[in-house]
């Protein structure tokens, strides 16, 4: 892993009883944009929080750039930047003061900030509100904000801790778009979230984590292909019969078929064709058919099937 | 990078409102009410704020050989009492007893009185504050010359005649006793409540580390991300916490000394230095509970009421119970912060520069040391069990 920028082995977090990280190993690589995907509660910000060395931690050993996290590690802290989950901004200080006093935590030469300030804006779509107060922004503005603080500076890798909760669609696509072109200039990412869609749509590898646990960790592929349910298909039959479900499970990897009120659910565990070779079997047996949906398995399913449970549980 | 951080929590603390209403605007509104309230009785014949009335009663036996004669503390009485001086201390009424003299005490016609006998003077004053500290001064300055006298007397007999003109010559016994220029008893309200308006800069700098500080604020976490010493930062923060807190109470005096027009009775120098002073004590102050307590609601009630209850006991509300806790439990009034500052006000006040006022300005400086070793020695770890 000599590539890798971060490098967490065996991290234990508790906090009394609770074990809120259980041996939790990761690494991520140069470039990458790695989405830390699990509900809430399962120990993401912790994780996040310990790589940032805020928080103590009972157990593991936390590389960054190839060198050890610590609290006055000030050259590693000098190359990253923090989205927290929570806005974090200064209620007094407008736009441009705001992410000009925490760039300036990090660059000091005049120029250089003020160029990297304006940068920030206009990157995060603020240049209109540099006079304005946090109080004056709106929910998604608010959050914008929060993300220039975080990373006007230009840092080499960056942290974003859940940044579109509570954001309208609007800004929340903005944002992640302005992630996107990031990463296209040399910064590696590493985004939490619970939304398994902004995850899927964003991330180029995807660790899944539960109480605390790596419980999955690949491309978004790998892991739907993980699955044994591959493809869902969903169809409409006036008339049911055993015989049908019967026909049904002898067609090439369909693996399961089921009523469900007006429809037959068929789960098929992967091939091609899947949907054509099921339409032919009705449509040569002259069976009446109505709606027909597929559905591609979700990292939700990823979830379900490893943990048992949903993840927006 | 200091210097950054010191102006850009300057401008972000002074932009904060209730900052301006309860460390500038409240003070002033408290001083405009006192000055309602009593403003008149501060001007009004400072004379009677000059003068002590006094009762002397000899219960010197008759077998003394100077018995005739007035005794020599009489006499030093006497000389107090002279109104041909500047400088007159004392009014004295003397009576044959005891009971003459606790009978005009009861009527207030004396603040007090002394009873000499063959062992020793008594002193008799029921109130606390200018009056018995003056009356207690006075004995025990008069035994200081008679022991040294007797002493001289026995050893170097020869020395006594120049002995006796350096003492007689000494007038700073009297001249550190006068009570200044219109002074007032009213003027310790004033004094508690510029002890009151500086430990309110206690706030202050809790929310100054409540930026600053991880486990106090989101923002304290993108602050401790960053790549700075956060014992550098946090001092660049105290220093703007206190440079405007000293300029609320700079604010405040100005107002009271000049708009108000009641005169604090010392320079305006003192002043202002004895404010900066205690706005220093009160934005340690406010450090030290920063440094312990993590609780948003605890960080704004506890830093409250400490400022209530010290400027309470320094006599904000009565003003004599700062003599009665000085009576009672006087270490109470060296560790409290208000006390001390009111302390030191009333002496550059009342006496000018004496030796209890430097006390009281090296107890704060005390005060603010041990506050910020403690809280620096708290504050500067960087991270945490939880947040």
């Amino acid at each position: 892993m000599s590539n890798a920028i971060v490098s967490i082995e065996n991290l234990v977090k508790r906090y009394g009883e609770n074990l809120a990280v259980d041996h939790f190993s990761l690494h991520v690589e140069d470039g990458e944009i790695l989405g830390l995907l699990g509900p809430n509660g399962s120990g993401k910000t912790t994780t996040i929080n310990c790589l940032l060395s805020l928080l103590q931690y009972d157990k593991g050993d936390i590389q960054i750039f190839g060198k050890p996290m610590r609290p006055d590690a000030y050259d590693i802290k000098s190359k990253i930047g923090v989205v927290m989950q929570n806005v974090a901004v200064i209620e007094t200080l407008n736009v441009y003061e705001n992410v000009d006093f925490f760039c300036g935590l990090y660059i000091r030469d005049k120029a250089t900030r003020k160029q990297y300030v304006e940068e920030a804006l206009e990157f995060t779509g603020l240049s209109d509100y540099k006079k304005y107060k946090p109080k004056k922004l709106s929910g998604g503005l608010l959050r914008r904000l929060n993300i220039a603080c975080g990373i006007a500076h230009k840092p080499k890798l960056v942290l974003f801790d859940e940044p579109t909760v509570a954001v309208d669609p609007q800004s929340r696509n903005a944002i992640l778009e302005g992630i996107r072109k990031m990463n296209r200039e040399g910064a590696t990412i590493i985004y939490t979230s619970h939304y398994m869609e902004e995850v899927e749509e964003l991330c180029s590898r995807i660790v899944i984590m539960d109480h605390g646990k790596n419980v999955a960790n690949g491309t978004s592929s790998e892991l739907k292909n993980s699955l044994k349910n591959r493809e869902t298909i969903r169809i409409t039959l006036p008339n049911q019969s055993d015989d049908i479900l019967r026909a049904l499970k002898e067609i090439n990897h369909v693996y399961e078929a089921r009523f469900e009120n007006d429809d037959v659910v068929i789960r098929c565990d992967g091939g091609e064709h899947n949907l054509v070779h099921i339409l032919s079997y009705l449509s040569d047996s002259h069976i009446p058919f109505g709606r027909v949906i597929t559905e591609q398995p979700t990292l939700n399913d990823v979830f379900l099937e490893i943990t048992g449970k949903e993840l927006r549980d | 990078m200091f210097g950054r951080i010191f102006l850009y929590k300057l401008k972000e603390l002074i932009r904060m409102k209730w900052i301006i209403g309860w460390n500038f605007l409240f003070p002033i509104v408290l001083a405009t009410a006192f000055a309602l309230g009593f403003g008149n009785l501060i001007d009004d014949d400072p004379i009677d704020f000059h003068t002590i009335p006094v009762g002397y009663v000899s219960e010197l036996s008759a077998g003394d050989a100077d018995a005739s004669e007035p005794s020599a503390f009489l006499q030093v009485l006497e000389e107090l009492s002279d109104d041909t001086d500047d400088t007159t201390v004392l009014q004295l009424y003397t009576y044959a007893s005891e009971a003459e003299a606790k009978d005009a005490l009861s009527t207030d016609e004396i603040s007090g009185y002394y009873l000499e006998d063959d062992e020793d003077i008594h002193t008799t004053v029921p109130s606390n504050g200018i009056t018995s500290t003056t009356m207690l001064q006075i004995v025990k300055e008069y035994k200081n010359y008679k022991e040294t006298l007797e002493n001289i007397a026995v050893d170097h007999p020869e020395a006594m005649a120049d002995a006796l003109d350096t003492l007689t010559s000494d007038t700073s016994f009297l001249s550190q006793h006068d009570f200044g220029n219109d002074t007032s008893p009213y003027l310790q309200y004033f004094y508690a409540l510029l002890a009151m308006a500086s430990l309110y800069g206690s706030w202050i700098s809790t929310a100054m580390l409540t930026g600053m500080c991880a486990n106090m604020s989101e923002c304290g976490k993108r602050f401790e991300c960053a790549p700075g010493r956060k014992l550098v930062a946090i001092t660049a923060g105290t220093l703007a916490g206190l440079c405007i807190q000293a300029l609320a109470n700079a604010v405040t005096v100005l107002y009271i000394q000049y708009v108000l027009r009641i005169d604090l009775s010392a320079p305006i120098g003192y002043i202002i230095l004895i404010t900066t002073l205690g706005s220093a004590v009160g934005i340690s102050v406010g450090n030290l509970f920063g440094s312990i307590l993590k609780n948003p609601i605890l960080l704004t009630v506890v830093p409250l009421s400490f400022a209530m209850l010290c400027s309470m006991c320094s006599g904000l509300m009565v003003a004599t119970i700062r003599q009665a806790i000085e009576y009672y439990a006087p270490f109470f009034n060296r560790i409290n912060p208000g006390a001390v500052m009111t302390d030191a006000l009333y002496h550059i006040g009342y006496y000018g520069t004496t030796r209890t006022f430097y006390i009281d300005l090296m107890i704060m400086g005390i005060i603010i040391i041990l506050n910020l070793v403690i809280s620096g020695v708290l504050l500067r770890r960087r991270n945490y069990a939880s947040i």
